[in-house]
């Protein structure tokens, strides 16, 4: 795979170059490659059947990002899992992948009771003698081998695993060092952790191209003094974040090129770009670029760009989402499948070479989104939009019950499944509250059944314990509410226009 | 209303939840009623309401922990 050559190049001939930087440790090309190989020959030496996946668990360390390589380079798909996953959901995406091993980079113990699979700390890994014979090539992931997995939230409760091939990644990282100026080893900030597709915009393409990754981690999310601090440090030059955090960031004054001096490029992905956000950043990043990218998990991160010019925010009040990258099309296409005309809204279908062959072992989750279309791939993404006649694509907002929240992507019925498990719930339903066309929080209205606590809040807060057991704390609703009963649609099921109304009121 | 109370309302507006009024030595941070995100529009809306402009840098979750503390630092900025 070109990816990996181009990685083992600059190993090779750069040994000493930076690849990655955490709090705790700095790792070179050079090292990455070395300890890769070591965790790929301990891989290949469990006979391990090719194709199960291994999933990761971990933060920011650089520990995850040499199993990562260390899998591909055993044949092995990875999923990566970060610690901010509940274990229980860790050990559903473990029962449904069927993954073959799990590697434990978190250096805290993963607590489950009867593992279904083998769990190796990954210093355990690494005590072994290195293997003097390179991994031969041979090993590596190719073409439609799977090159990763990673869950998103699935309707039905349970999380579903989107493959992401060799081909798709090479497809995707292809693009991303044509398209946009971020070669020449630069470096390259890391927001988002691991189990989120946003990570691999800047994680494959700074080392496709040299670059050194610096890994923000959750502690300095929790307290901003540590994150400026580190980012004063951080000399970076490519910022890759939601939209969310660069908000945060310019809560502080102090965020502006004389902390960033060699930013020169920020890109954007995951939710909706305000254009209030990038006249900010203009404002006070005169000498950096701006790109607005969109892209579902399904077509491997990001299909479409533009950048945005102090003339196109002049024009538009609603940013595009771009222009699709040369190898991908986008049709627009009515309920009926039927292609609607120019200008016309309509649910983008993406056909090219990084659209995912499907979720892993669902056959019918993934014919029902997935398709061949001219003889490529083709995903139906859920997502409403139209193309004006300069060609550029704006979005529209969802058909169905998915949402997005601070660049999280999450079905409402997921969570409302998983409320609606808990002992003290009958029923529930879960409504987003918008602010000037932005989710400000998800509401939780909730028939309760008969409980022994004096106060609501203390209902409340039984409940969000439950539900931080099974769900990430990004999808637990900020507001619950309670009532006797919920408007109803004819076939039985929750009257989300009606109850909308209900609450809003 | 006093600025304590003033305070305070705004936090049960933000957290969505009365809990803070009626326990205002809540640490809000283990009780999952705000994170990140709510940290900001904590801060925007403590700008927009009070004029008081707190960076995000100052915002130590130790010491902006409850709503009581949390008066007691905007007094003090006031």
């Amino acid at each position: 795979m070109k990816l990996l050559e181009t990685i083992r190049n600059t190993a090779v001939t750069l040994p000493e170059t930076l690849a990655y930087i955490s709090p705790s440790e700095e790792i070179t090309y050079g090292e990455l490659w070395r300890k890769s190989e070591q965790i790929a020959a301990y891989l290949l030496k469990q006979n391990n059947e090719r194709h199960l996946p291994v999933l990761v668990y971990g933060h920011m360390d650089a520990s995850m990002i040499t199993s990562f390589l260390g899998c591909v380079k055993a044949g092995l798909p990875y999923i990566p899992v970060d610690t901010s996953i509940p274990i229980e959901r860790v050990i559903k995406i473990i029962n449904s992948s069927q993954a073959g091993m799990v590697i434990n980079a978190s250096r805290q113990e993963m607590v489950m009771d009867n593992p279904t699979v083998s769990v190796v700390n990954y210093d355990k890994i690494m005590e072994n003698q290195v293997t003097e014979v390179p991994i031969d090539p041979s090993n590596w992931v190719y073409g439609e081998e799977n090159f990763y997995i990673i869950y998103t939230s699935g309707s039905t409760g349970n999380p579903k695993g989107v493959q992401i091939s060799a081909k798709n990644l090479q497809s995707f990282v292809d693009w991303m060092v044509k398209d946009f100026p971020i070669t020449g080893n630069l470096r390259f900030l890391n927001q988002a952790p691991y189990s989120f597709d946003l990570s691999v915009m800047d994680l494959y393409p700074a080392l496709a191209t040299g670059g050194t990754i610096f890994a923000i981690t959750k502690e300095m999310i929790e307290r901003p003094k540590l994150l400026f601090e580190a980012l004063e440090k951080s000399k970076t030059q490519v910022w890759t974040s939601t939209p969310s955090f660069v908000q945060m960031c310019l809560m502080d004054p102090t965020f502006t090129q004389e902390l960033l001096p060699e930013l020169s490029v920020f890109l954007f992905c995951g939710e909706i770009l305000p254009v209030a956000i990038c006249l900010q950043l203009i404002d006070r990043f005169p000498k950096a670029k701006i790109f607005n990218t969109y892209g579902p998990t399904e077509a491997t991160v990001a299909v479409t760009s533009i950048e945005v010019t102090a003339e196109i925010l002049a024009t538009y009040q609603n940013l595009p989402i771009g222009k699709p990258k040369g190898d991908t099309r986008i049709l627009f296409v009515d309920e009926n499948g039927l292609a609607v005309q120019p200008g016309e809204k309509g649910e983008m279908i993406i056909v090219g070479p990084s659209v995912s062959k499907g979720y892993l072992g669902q056959q019918s989750l993934t014919e029902k989104t997935f398709f061949h279309y001219e003889g490529e791939q083709a995903y139906r993404t859920g997502d409403a939009a139209y193309i004006n006649q300069e060609g550029l694509i704006f979005y529209k907002g969802r058909i169905d019950f998915q949402i997005k929240l601070h660049g999280y992507r999450m079905e409402l019925e997921e969570i409302e499944y998983h409320i609606s498990n808990s002992k003290y719930v009958k029923s529930a339903a879960v409504v987003p509250v918008y602010q000037n066309d932005k989710i400000d929080y998800l509401l939780a209205a909730i028939i309760p059944c008969n409980h022994e606590f004096e106060k609501e809040y203390q209902l409340t807060s039984a409940i969000k314990k439950e539900l931080s057991e099974v769900i990430p704390s990004y999808m637990i609703p900020r507001k619950f509410s309670y009532y006797e009963e919920l408007p109803m649609t004819p076939n039985g099921k929750m009257d989300r226009k009606k109850f909308r109304e209900m609450v809003l009121q | 209303m006093d600025f304590k109370n003033e305070v305070i309302s705004l936090l049960a507006e933000i957290c969505q939840d009365d809990i803070v009024k009626e326990n205002p030595d809540i640490d809000l941070f283990d009780a999952g009623l705000l994170d990140s995100f709510g940290t900001v529009e904590l801060l925007v809306q403590v700008e927009e309401r009070f004029g008081i402009l707190v960076p995000i840098t100052e915002f130590d979750r130790d010491v902006w922990n409850t709503p009581n503390n949390i008066a007691i630092q905007l007094a003090d900025m006031q």
